[in-house]
């Protein structure tokens, strides 16, 4: 009679847990109505005051980042240097002042964490507006992987600044994304793939002269693929693996894995993932175990100013790779730089040139398709079709084009190291194609 | 892969001293079901709210890193005390404006509720505190003690002390007074207790009190053991203590105890001998098996210690 009162109890339980999964999805399309709400005016003063005649057409490019929670530091940023790209076109008078460029901004946040299901919502929402005509975005991988089928099936074209998972374009994860039309591709992005990152990370580690490294990586579409390009290109070159674990999401206790990591003595410790997903605590609760003299080495989800905060003093030593070049630092941002900070008060993030790279190679593809139709409205496929054969583009981060997987031409990664509690840029690397 | 001795210690002792957070926790979800049968979903967002609790108190007493001399106790019993009375007070409210009402509703309305309640939790912790992880000062001096080649930090030690002195301190409360023999009768029979004049509302009331302090001192030494919170980490914490529960003999309160560290250990040594990824699955397939093979769990629900 007890048991049976308390199983039952149980079972209910576990339903109403499942029931629970569900809300957390369908609460996202509040946050980002919310969030288109709250940002998109940002984008029509400088509309307004582009030209007298600003009674033209409307095209909208969508942005969809993570612009709340702890992704929020690198999610901002991002939108912002799209959002520039869009208030600088209309400004300039855009197709002769006869169209006006509008954002719409989408946030992909979750329980305070970048959420697939809220990026494919955000999308869903874009294709629906027959007036968007292109979108830059999202930050995280895995959101990628539930946008791409949508833009493919929709031919919207998409460019991501900041997404570095390989399967994104290349091979037959790729294939598999492109659903509806599995020969075009409508997904592109400005920054490189983790293949070369993580190459480009394990060759910098052996240069750092560490022989032993342990792996350890979040599971996630980003952080694992990372790690495993990592894990046998830093084999390849000499290096030895001690071990390679993988940590679970909401985990807040990583001394029993340090614990066993230390017993292995590595040289350092490398971890694949990004900041919301555990990378800060794990760097934070090294000091724990003893490991506080042991460096850390990551990808660009560690280069955040959250990663500083959460590690507090043990953020130092810590090495990550940017899949961009350090804006910051080249001639050709100079002037995306200061108009940057003229306009939002701050200094860029590690993927805001990208980002505004990425919106501007959408604007040129808009502007072209219209010249091209005689002045008329041109649909997504005349953009895709634009985007699709962008070459030789000047931009702040060099010069891009596109191959046919949608991978840049022109791929830059900067290393960074954290000293002093502050990250300083460490070696600037071209990669071949 | 790679073992040794002293590695094997070592886990044994982080595994100790996770369980000792896991066993504060369950002990509050074993009395609140031992008393209304309902599992209090919002009870490991009352523990993270301990953590902020004592965090508020540690940053209006100014302490932003470790105190020593006397001053140590003022602060430690303040942000401990500080963080028991409210949590304890914040498990009242909540029993009375959400559970109380639907005490004779079929079991499923209830425990909706105590899910609402935890996203209500949550979210006003977003809101007060935001998304990212925010550091706890450390407080309590932390030397680290070497036997051999394994070294045990202080903290550690706090955690599973404590963690035992209040379940021995709630147990003899239970057994020996007055209120907790009415805690007893009215969780073996809520309408014979009233027929023989025990305020059902004030025991009731009285268990969420004492349950969700437990919690509140879970939340503070969390917050020390981890030196940081963050507004979710109930969810999971809360998880773990409910199956820690289950697997002692839920209602139990030495099987509570006895649930949580054994998940501890559970969960450290699959992190060593498995992978980290893994700890999960194992920890929540044992418990389907210790719920059909031993139902009632290992201690049972022993009726003499049922709260």
């Amino acid at each position: 009679m007890r048991f049976s009162s308390f199983s039952r109890t149980a079972g209910a339980a576990a339903l109403a847990a499942a029931l629970a999964a569900c809300s957390n999805t369908s609460s996202t399309t509040t946050t980002s109505s919310t969030t288109a709400g709250g940002s998109s005016p940002a984008a029509s003063p400088a509309a307004a005051g582009s030209s007298g005649a600003a009674s033209g057409t409307t095209i909208k490019i969508g942005i969809d980042f993570p612009l709340s929670g702890q992704d929020a530091a690198v999610g901002r940023p991002s939108a912002n240097g799209a959002l520039l790209a869009i208030e600088q076109a209309n400004a300039a008078g855009f197709a002769g002042g006869k169209y006006t460029l509008s954002a719409v901004v989408l946030d992909d946040t979750v329980q305070g964490k970048h959420d697939p299901a809220a990026g494919a919502q955000n999308v869903k929402t874009l294709i629906a507006d027959p007036a968007v005509l292109a979108m830059v975005g999202p930050y995280n991988s895995n959101v990628a992987k539930a946008e791409i089928p949508l833009t493919n099936d929709a031919g919207l074209a998409q460019i991501s600044p900041a997404n570095t998972n390989d399967g994104l374009t290349i091979g037959d994860d790729a294939k598999k994304l492109r659903t509806a039309h599995p020969d075009t591709n409508a997904y592109f992005r400005v920054c490189t793939r983790d293949s070369r990152q993580g190459l480009a990370l394990a060759q910098f580690a052996r240069k750092l002269g560490w022989k032993k490294v342990y792996v350890i990586d979040d599971n996630e579409t980003y952080g694992k693929g990372l790690a495993d390009v990592f894990d046998p290109s830093f084999q390849k070159l000499g290096g030895t693996v001690l071990g390679h674990d993988h940590i679970t999401a909401n985990q807040q206790d990583f001394k029993a894995l340090l614990t066993k990591v230390k017993s292995t003595q590595p040289d350092a410790v490398f971890y694949g993932g990004d900041v919301s997903t555990g990378g800060g605590l794990l760097r934070e609760q090294m000091a724990d175990v003893g490991m506080s003299k042991t460096p850390f080495m990551g990808g660009d989800g560690i280069g955040t100013s959250e990663f500083l905060k959460v590690a507090g003093p043990m953020a130092n030593q810590t090495y990550y790779s940017i899949a961009a070049p350090d804006a910051a630092k080249l001639p050709s941002a100079s002037a995306f730089v200061a108009a940057y900070r003229k306009r939002f008060g701050s200094d860029i993030g590690a993927y805001s040139a990208n980002s505004y790279t990425a919106a501007k190679i959408e604007i040129a593809a808009i502007a072209k398709a219209i010249q091209d139709d005689g002045g008329k409205l041109p649909s997504r496929a005349d953009v895709l079709k634009n985007v699709a054969a962008t070459n030789g583009f000047a931009s702040p981060i060099g010069t891009i084009g596109f191959d046919a997987d949608g991978d840049t031409t022109a791929p830059i990664l900067t290393l960074k190291r954290v000293q002093n509690g502050q990250p300083v840029t460490y070696d600037q690397l071209v990669l071949k194609t | 892969m790679h073992l040794d001795g002293a590695t094997l210690l070592q886990q044994l002792i982080n595994g100790l001293s996770q369980g000792g957070i896991y066993a504060l926790i369950a002990l509050g979800y074993t009395m609140v079901y031992g008393i209304i049968e309902l599992i209090n979903f919002a009870h490991g967002d009352v523990y993270t709210l301990g953590t902020f609790f004592s965090l508020a108190v540690l940053s209006l007493l100014g302490v932003t890193g470790v105190v020593s001399g006397p001053m140590l106790i003022v602060v430690v019993a303040a942000a401990i005390l500080a963080a028991m009375i409210l949590c304890g007070l914040t498990g009242v409210l909540i029993e009375r404006l959400a559970y109380r009402r639907l005490r004779n509703a079929p079991k499923l309305a209830p425990l909706i509720t105590a899910i609402g309640m935890s996203f209500i939790l949550e979210n006003l912790m977003l809101y007060w505190r935001g998304p990212s992880p925010v550091p706890f000062p450390q407080v309590i001096p932390n030397p680290e003690i070497a036997l051999g080649a394994v070294t045990v930090q202080a903290k550690q030690i706090i955690v599973v002390l404590l963690a035992v002195v209040l379940m021995l301190l709630l147990q003899s409360f239970v057994l020996n007074t007055r209120l907790g023999k009415a805690m007893r009768a009215t969780a073996q029979d809520k309408d014979a207790a009233q027929l023989m004049g025990i305020d059902i509302n004030t025991t009731i009331a009285l268990t969420f009190l004492i349950g969700s302090a437990l919690a509140g001192a879970a939340g503070f030494v969390s917050g020390v053991y981890y030196g940081s919170t963050w507004f979710f980490n109930g969810f999971a914490a809360g998880l773990k203590a409910f199956t820690a529960a289950v697997l002692g003999g839920i209602g139990n309160i030495a099987g509570a105890m006895l649930g949580g560290f054994l998940i501890g250990l559970i969960e450290a040594l699959t992190t060593q001998f498995i992978g980290d990824q893994w700890s999960n699955v194992l920890v929540f397939s044992i418990l389907v098996i210790v719920l059909i093979f031993r139902p009632s769990g290992i201690l049972g629900e022993s009726l003499p210690a049922k709260v």
